[in-house]
């Protein structure tokens, strides 16, 4: 009996261990450049032409969930009805960066396959490079219409839009102690836990960024904003054999010590923050969470919309950087079946139809003809003078915090943009008409809208932006080692 | 000298002849035994399933098997010890690898306690005592299991969380009472291990209160007319007996604690690393073969526990409780105090099974998080898009999540009722063979897949649907479910098997009843409660699973497994409306096994 036991596990771990390097063997190669080299110079009409001569399942991966109803608007569309595509032969599936490469080489296996996907939305430069230029799963393709239109830099691999993460704060106090115009202030201890940032490693392009910032122009930047907080001076712990070996590194291991990792989700950060008990408290995340109507928009302030003090024009800078910004790319997938389908999905995409699952606050599209959302966020108003917000009281009158008589706050009333005689206490009670009520506050605020011409426009912000090449150089170089050491260092 | 050379030959082929003749006899009386066909069926299936993606994964940790693995210097496809070396040996070791380790161990090992004691002691109360509630106890107890883990993590966390600690917000206790817990009661190793050990509490009332229940007691009467203590029959009896089932329920608890993600991702806090926060992390970035790494050490303790399970269980000779000899249950009588019993035991299973459901309820009708000012029931029964504004209708017209949900169910199903009906037949092969190599094997094999991480079985499965051309079809993911949750269904065909006696059968192998005959008309009605267990356990973790399924799922078999991963990082209400009605939808089909079939899975502890 042992023996016969022992012939069968040696038979089935024999057939085990085939399978295993079967799965291993060499795939076969596929090339659509001369499809994409022609594609370029078509117009979507012509490849409409060309898709129509195409079969299997048009598949689509990305990895932001809006792309499901890309596709279902692409399937309804003039497009969509001259191929015949509906929900059954036609879908789009979203999947993290990982996995999104793992089903591609997958399908290397079956050339051509009716279920591979052919064409993929997916973030993270450096992860994009390394596999554009290590195989050739991905095949970049810029539509004709869109060469004049997206930015040359965007073009290779293809920018279908950018999304950017900035600095945000609770004013629910409306003290604008949380008011900064210097990153390096947010290394002060007072910020310690109170900085809620998606743990970067569960988040790949937060991790970029805190690589980034370890790269040398914007070490400098950061060390040129350091010496203009501290009066001049050299931070003592940055150089060779030191402590730190460049501004950014000291950056960023201040700023994680202070950070709170207790949120996951850009979502719930937003809306948490947002919540009238975290006044005094602040994030760094997606800017579009704030079209969400789970969120109160009316306590978050943005640090780089701050007001100049005293201005009601200007809007402060913030030393070096407002936030981070990264891109989505639009690619071919090489092993799909349909490249001219999904050449011509990509021509939708780009154009402001195709951009309108992410048309939002915080949505960019790369094409510049595509307008900005004209949205607005609301934001508090404060009083020239002071800075504090304005509030209106039970009968609409506006006033500001000045004071304080023991515990409670004493406010002004404002006319005519100036500070009167006439003030009350918290808690008080005023005329309403007839009757007498406790005074009741309400903060004023306005709506602010972020096109391309507002000094608030994506295009006008300092942002750290990603850089393929350095952020694989430097996980080489062991620097998001160091990142997960300062991490956990937290605990 | 040519005729003796002759006789030689003639003699050792007759010998020859001899022996394969033998061998063929033995063949073929080894084969007229059922449980035989069962073991040898089940070895072969179990080996090539099981050793294939093993197989796999230990090649990926020795491999470069991603691109962005090169980013190291080394080139796609060579062999290298490289990530060996960053675990266990680089200066990183600490970070990535031992300090996890020990968190996990740690946790792992206080799960299993927790929910030996709490599961344990509750299966003891409702099976050998005269409490009053035990329906009640029954029917919630095993609602934190059904729910997905990180649900309880949530309610933990909302319970017990102040202003000054965490998202900064208050919970339940703090808003009541102003009472501010410390952080450590909140995030990190406590509550981690508390909410699993809850979360697997039941596993431990249905294995070891099956076994309670059907214990006669005369067993424990004729100790008692011996004169013996309360306390040693329970040291030197009840508990001998039911050995197997603890042992049972601390390998499953703490192999299941050992790959947990979500919990220790969500109540770490960016402060507490186990093993999974790790590998997760790792595998999402494409470092391939460090995240295995971490999946074989956690697959290694597996085995050791499954070893030391086999060496206790293997030295009893008989754990027999059911036999052909009539029995009796007798209750020990608490007095007054079954009320206070009574009521402790209800509140508890009541708080944590029934509150957490009715914060998801309210969660899910909030416009703002935790703001119950904002009440509407939009995400529910909304026509036009939320204002949530992604697009997505109330629950009860979104399309995609009636497609999701249909696919769940039936695959579900299809997982349960495979893997069910294989446990039943393992579990009675097993018993009737114990203590043979064979059923050794086998037994060992159907725990296996269990031990394998999700993650790293969905994707070995990934490559085998190419290797097979069978591409991503349904029928791979009732494959994979079937065969990951094996475990649960032949650990309890295992033990309810156990329990039998042989001598049930007996009768009816005499009279020349086939061998389908007595499982269907004796063995399964007999032991019917533990066993319809077997079906619901895989039928409850196949709702809920996404890790498995992830890399498997097309566009047209999405689950709802995979529709929450995504709605709950964008759209949290929604998601909390998708959650609640996985829930719901496992507890109904649990009501109606109840009402068909008279047994479900609190049933079995005599609720």
């Amino acid at each position: 009996m042992k023996k016969v036991l022992t012939y069968l596990l040696a038979v089935v771990l024999g057939v085990a261990c085939c399978f295993t390097f079967i799965g291993c063997g060499k795939d076969e190669d596929r090339d659509i450049t001369p499809q994409i080299n022609e594609g370029q110079n078509m117009t979507a009409t012509e490849l409409l032409e060309k898709a129509k001569t195409e079969s299997g399942n048009f598949v689509a991966y990305g990895n932001t969930s809006r792309i499901t109803t890309a596709m279902s608007n692409f399937i309804a569309s003039d497009y969509g009805k001259a191929l015949g595509l509906t929900s059954s032969n036609a879908m789009a599936q979203k999947q993290n960066d990982s996995a999104i490469y793992k089903l591609l080489e997958n399908e290397k296996s079956t050339p051509g396959g009716s279920d591979n996907a052919s064409m993929v939305l997916i973030q993270d430069s450096a992860s994009l490079m390394l596999y554009r230029n290590s195989t050739n799963l991905l095949a970049n393709y810029v539509p004709k219409d869109m060469k004049d239109k997206v930015d040359e830099n965007n073009q290779l691999p293809l920018a279908h839009q950018f999304i950017n993460k900035l600095f945000m704060y609770n004013v629910k106090d409306a003290n604008n102690t949380l008011k900064f115009t210097n990153v390096w202030e947010l290394t002060d201890t007072k910020y310690k836990n109170n900085i809620y940032f998606k743990n970067p490693n569960n988040e790949q392009v937060n991790k970029n960024f805190l690589i980034m910032l370890t790269k040398e122009d914007w070490s400098a930047k950061l060390e040129a904003a350091y010496k203009k907080l501290h009066n001049n001076a050299a931070a003592e712990d940055v150089g060779s054999a030191k402590a730190y070996k460049n501004y950014g590194y000291k950056w960023v291991a201040e700023f994680l010590k202070n950070c709170n990792f207790s949120i996951n989700s850009d979502t719930t950060i937003a809306q948490d923050l947002s919540k009238d008990t975290n006044a005094g408290k602040m994030g760094l995340f997606v800017l579009s969470k704030l079209r969400d109507a789970s969120v109160k928009g009316e306590n978050l302030q943005v640090s780089a919309w701050d007001k100049k003090a005293g201005s009601d024009t200007e809007f402060e800078t913030i030393e070096p950087f407002a936030g981070f910004m990264y891109s989505i790319y639009a690619q071919l997938c090489t092993y799909g079946p349909r490249p001219y389908t999904a050449m011509l999905f990509v021509n939708y995409l780009m154009t402001e139809e195709g951009f309108k699952p992410w048309k939002s606050l915080g949505g960019y599209s790369s094409n510049k003809d595509v307008p900005v959302y004209e949205g607005s966020i609301t934001t508090p108003v404060y009083f020239k003078d002071t800075g504090k917000q304005i509030f209106t009281d039970n009968n609409k009158k506006q006033l500001v915090e000045t004071g304080k008589n023991g515990d409670k706050k004493v406010y002004t009333y404002i006319e005519n943009g100036e500070l009167t005689d006439k003030t009350v206490t918290e808690g008080d009670k005023i005329t309403v008409g007839d009757k007498q009520e406790t005074l009741s506050l309400k903060g004023v605020t306005e709506e602010v809208t972020t096109v391309k011409d507002s000094p608030l426009s994506f295009w006008n912000q300092t942002l750290v932006v990603e850089d393929g090449n350095y952020i694989n150089t430097a996980i080489a170089d062991h620097v998001d080692d160091w990142i997960n050491q300062q991490i956990s260092q937290k605990s | 000298m040519n005729d003796d050379n002759n006789v030689e030959i003639e003699r050792e082929e007759s010998v020859k002849a001899g022996k394969w003749l033998k061998f063929r006899f033995w063949l073929k009386r080894f084969f007229t035994n059922p449980a035989n066909i069962i073991l040898v069926v089940f070895f072969v299936f179990l080996a090539f399933f099981i050793f294939y993606p093993l197989i796999t994964l230990v090649y990926d940790t020795f491999a470069v098997s991603s691109v962005t693995e090169t980013r190291y210097g080394v080139k796609m496809g060579e062999l290298t010890g490289l990530w060996w070396y960053r675990m266990i040996a680089s200066e990183y070791n600490t970070m990535y690898f031992w300090k996890p380790l020990g968190n996990s161990m740690l946790m792992s090992f206080l799960a299993s306690i927790i929910a030996i004691l709490y599961g344990g002691i509750v299966a003891f109360f409702i099976t050998r005592t005269n409490m009053k509630g035990k329906s009640i106890i029954s029917m919630i107890f095993v609602f934190p299991y059904i729910m997905p883990s990180w649900t309880l993590a949530t309610f933990w966390k909302n319970f017990w969380q102040n202003p000054d600690i965490g998202s900064g917000t208050g919970g339940m206790v703090y808003n009541l009472t102003g009472l501010k817990v410390p952080e450590g009661m909140v995030y990190g190793l406590v509550p981690c291990a508390i909410v699993l050990g809850l979360h697997y509490a039941p596993f431990a009332y249905i294995l070891i209160g099956g076994i309670l229940r059907n214990m006669d007691a005369n067993l424990e009467e004729a100790a008692t007319i011996l004169h013996a203590s309360r306390f040693k029959i329970v040291r030197r009896i009840t508990l001998p007996i039911v050995l197997p089932a603890l042992m049972s329920t601390f390998l499953l608890v703490f192999s299941s604690s050992m790959s947990a993600y979500a919990v220790p991702q969500y109540l770490g806090s960016g402060r507490f690393y186990v093993l999974t926060t790790y590998m997760k992390s790792f595998l999402n970035q494409g470092y391939y073969g460090q995240g295995y790494i971490m999946g074989l050490v956690m697959i290694l303790f597996g085995v050791a526990i499954l070893v030391a399970n086999q060496y206790v269980t293997g030295k009893r000779k008989s754990f027999t409780t059911v036999s052909g000899k009539s029995g009796q249950v007798s209750y020990i009588n608490l007095g007054k105090a079954k009320w206070v019993v009574s009521v402790i035991l209800i509140v508890l299973s009541i708080f944590f099974a029934v509150m957490p459901l009715i914060t998801f309820a309210l969660e899910s009708c909030c416009v703002v998080a935790g703001d119950y000012s904002t009440l509407t029931l939009q995400y529910w029964i909304s026509k036009t898009p939320t204002d949530a504004q992604n697009g997505l209708v109330g629950l009860f017209f979104e399309k995609q999540v009636w497609r999701a949900f249909g696919n769940s169910l039936l695959l579900s199903f299809l997982c349960a009722i495979i893997a069910g009906s294989s446990g039943v037949l393992i579990g009675y092969a097993v018993s009737r063979r114990r203590g043979t190599k064979l059923a050794k094997g086998v037994d060992s094999l159907a725990f296996l897949p269990y031990l394998l991480p999700s993650m790293a079985l969905g994707g070995a499965f990934l490559t085998m649907t190419t290797i097979f051309g069978i591409g991503k079809s349904f029928f791979i993911l009732v494959l994979v479910g079937a065969i990951k949750y094996l475990p649960m269904a032949s650990r309890s065909g295992i033990n309810a098997m156990l329990q039998l006696s042989g001598e049930i059968e007996e009768a009816a192998v005499i009279v020349g009843v086939p061998w389908w005959k007595r499982m269907v008309r004796i063995i399964f009605p007999i032991q019917k409660s533990t066993f319809i267990s077997g079906y619901l356990l895989p039928f409850t973790s196949c709702m809920r699973e996404l890790s498995l399924f992830v890399l498997l799922v097309a566009p047209s078999t999405t689950l709802m497994a995979t529709l929450l991963d995504e709605w709950m990082l964008w759209w949290p209400q929604s998601a909390n409306a998708l959650n609640l009605l996985i829930i719901v939808t496992v507890l109904v089909i649990n009501f109606a096994v109840n009402k068909l079939t008279g047994a479900s899975i609190d049933k079995g502890v005599g609720g």
